[in-house]
């Protein structure tokens, strides 16, 4: 029971990790906390509803369109919008996503309706001993685990990566160095923006999808960010793992909405005990 | 390069709020010569840097690098024609290592920038330590990171924000040799220092600030005797 409960957890962990590693990235570089990363995330599962259901598509090669397409959205949001409170107060830049985030829920209610949709794709577990591995949930792990180790490779390996962690540590020294900052703000922005798609084409294969779902993920990858360490980009792989079977675990012992409580009181308990976070504020 | 000018300022003032922190500033900088800029705290000294390489935008007057206006530029537009500098306070990016901290800043090809990097830690004796993160490097250590990761650029200007504070007298005797060193390849040095020993044995030539204006400006020597300035320093 325990070991499938951990297995669950990881399952879990890796997408809240992949998703979370975005909303790090925007955090990092912008110290902009994107309200709207979860409502991008739930574009991109309905991109991969709709490209299974209309066109046919194997979900899991949807993620070849909802990862280009979040990109776009998110230089798109950023140009236009982001831009103009980066370096104005918090609030400002929370009101500002928080009404992009309304903005785009209400559009997809009205384009897609309310309606729970889901992509049937996959079902059936496999068994290994007394374990039950979901088809489709250890498929979306493989992919999460793949798309999150070869971002965090992108960010700590290429230059563009390295101008990134280097406008997230000193955006004033990165500009006096010639790094182009708002162009590397741009892609940040892009980049985080395709990982949040990126989780919902996997959030669509193992769960129903509705306009409202990706509230729910902001809020744990902002969970995740503060367990890990705000800005820290392995931080978040290991808050997003924790944060996955803490969940799981807690509901061995615990009712399904007390378990969700749980990650909210560890949540509280970092920020009381060590609001750096897990890894200490150290972004490597 | 208009006039044989690497640098001029005409008449740049900066206000903050009811502050004029530079006021009605202009000097001209000649190519592979070392300038000082000197002035009692709150002179505006590192405020004219900052309008310089364009981290604050003046609100009057011009700049131009070889004749041609870059105020209006942004900063990293301002470093890549060929502006690099210091700051007071060590800015190294802490969470790279010493060999990324000069690989972020090129944008030539791969293999020649690490061969460049490579050179300059052997230059500043931090070759065995590039890949300790920067953050962990000791004060004089990032000194040195910070002015090989400048000389990563090869930028014909250099502005230096008080390079001789907080380090020891073989570290500093190393950072005059560089600096003579570069004005030896042609290059233009523009040092901000309080220690007047080091202003004086670097500089060709010496601007002197007070209250945001310039109110001397010439050799050395001649600095030194000029009523205006020791009233600047030590008052009447």
């Amino acid at each position: 029971m325990v070991g499938q409960v951990v297995i669950s957890g990881l399952l879990a962990g890796a997408l809240y990790s992949l998703v979370a590693l975005g909303l790090a990235l925007i955090f990092g570089v912008m110290r902009v906390i994107n309200i709207a990363h979860g409502t991008i995330l739930m574009l991109g599962a309905y991109t991969t509803f709709w490209w299974f259901h209309l066109l046919g598509v194997n979900p899991y090669l949807s993620l070849l369109a909802s990862m280009p397409l979040m990109f776009l959205l998110g230089l798109l949001l950023q140009r236009t919008l982001v831009t103009r409170v980066v370096d104005a107060p918090e609030l400002s830049s929370l009101l500002l996503t928080f009404g992009i985030s309304i903005a785009l829920v209400n559009i997809a209610q009205l384009a897609f309706t309310s309606d729970l949709r889901s992509v049937e794709f996959l079902t059936g577990a496999f068994l290994v001993g007394p374990i039950a591995l979901s088809k489709s949930r250890l498929i979306s792990f493989a992919f999460a685990v793949t798309i999150t180790l070869l971002a965090f490779w992108f960010i700590q390996k290429t230059k563009l990566g390295k101008a990134i962690r280097a406008t997230s540590q000193n955006s004033e020294v990165a500009m006096i160095c010639g790094i182009n900052v708002p162009r590397i703000r741009l892609y940040a922005f892009g980049i985080a923006s395709a990982l949040a798609g990126a989780g919902g084409s996997l959030v669509a294969v193992m769960f129903a999808i509705q306009p409202e779902m990706g509230q729910v993920y902001t809020f744990k990858s902002f969970l995740v960010i503060v367990l890990g360490g705000a800005g820290n980009y392995p931080g978040a792989l290991l808050g997003g793992m924790l944060l996955g079977l803490v969940e799981q675990l807690s509901s061995l012992f615990l009712t399904t909405q007390l378990s969700e409580a749980v990650a909210y009181v560890l949540l509280v308990l970092v920020l009381l005990v060590r609001p750096s976070g897990l890894l200490g504020g150290r972004e490597r | 390069m208009q006039n044989g000018h690497l640098l001029e300022l005409r008449q740049v003032t900066k206000r903050f709020g009811g502050v004029t922190a530079v006021n009605r500033c202009s000097l001209e900088l000649a190519p592979g010569r070392i300038y000082g800029l000197i002035g009692p705290n709150g002179s505006g000294k590192t405020t004219l840097f900052n309008c310089i390489t364009g981290l604050e935008p003046h609100d009057d007057g011009e700049i131009r690098y070889k004749g041609e206006r870059i105020d209006g530029l942004r900063a990293h537009e301002v470093a890549r024609r060929g502006i690099g500098r210091t700051f007071q306070i060590i800015r190294v990016f802490p969470e790279l290592t010493a060999l990324e901290n000069l690989l972020v800043v090129t944008w030539g090809p791969f293999d020649e920038a690490h061969r460049r990097a490579q050179e300059l830690l052997r230059f500043v004796t931090l070759d065995r330590l590039q890949n300790e993160y920067a953050g962990n490097l000791s004060y004089g250590q990032q000194k040195l990171l910070e002015f090989a990761r400048i000389l990563m650029t090869d930028p014909e200007l250099i502005l230096l924000d008080e390079p001789a504070a907080g380090v020891n007298r073989t570290l500093l005797n190393e950072l005059l040799e560089a600096i003579r060193n570069l004005r030896a390849q042609g290059k233009t040095v523009f040092i901000v220092e309080h220690d007047m020993k080091v202003i004086m044995d670097l500089s060709e030539r010496i601007f002197v600030l007070n209250y945001g204006e310039k109110i001397a400006e010439g050799p050395p020597g001649l600095i030194q005797s000029d009523e205006r300035v020791i009233e600047a320093y030590f008052g009447r």
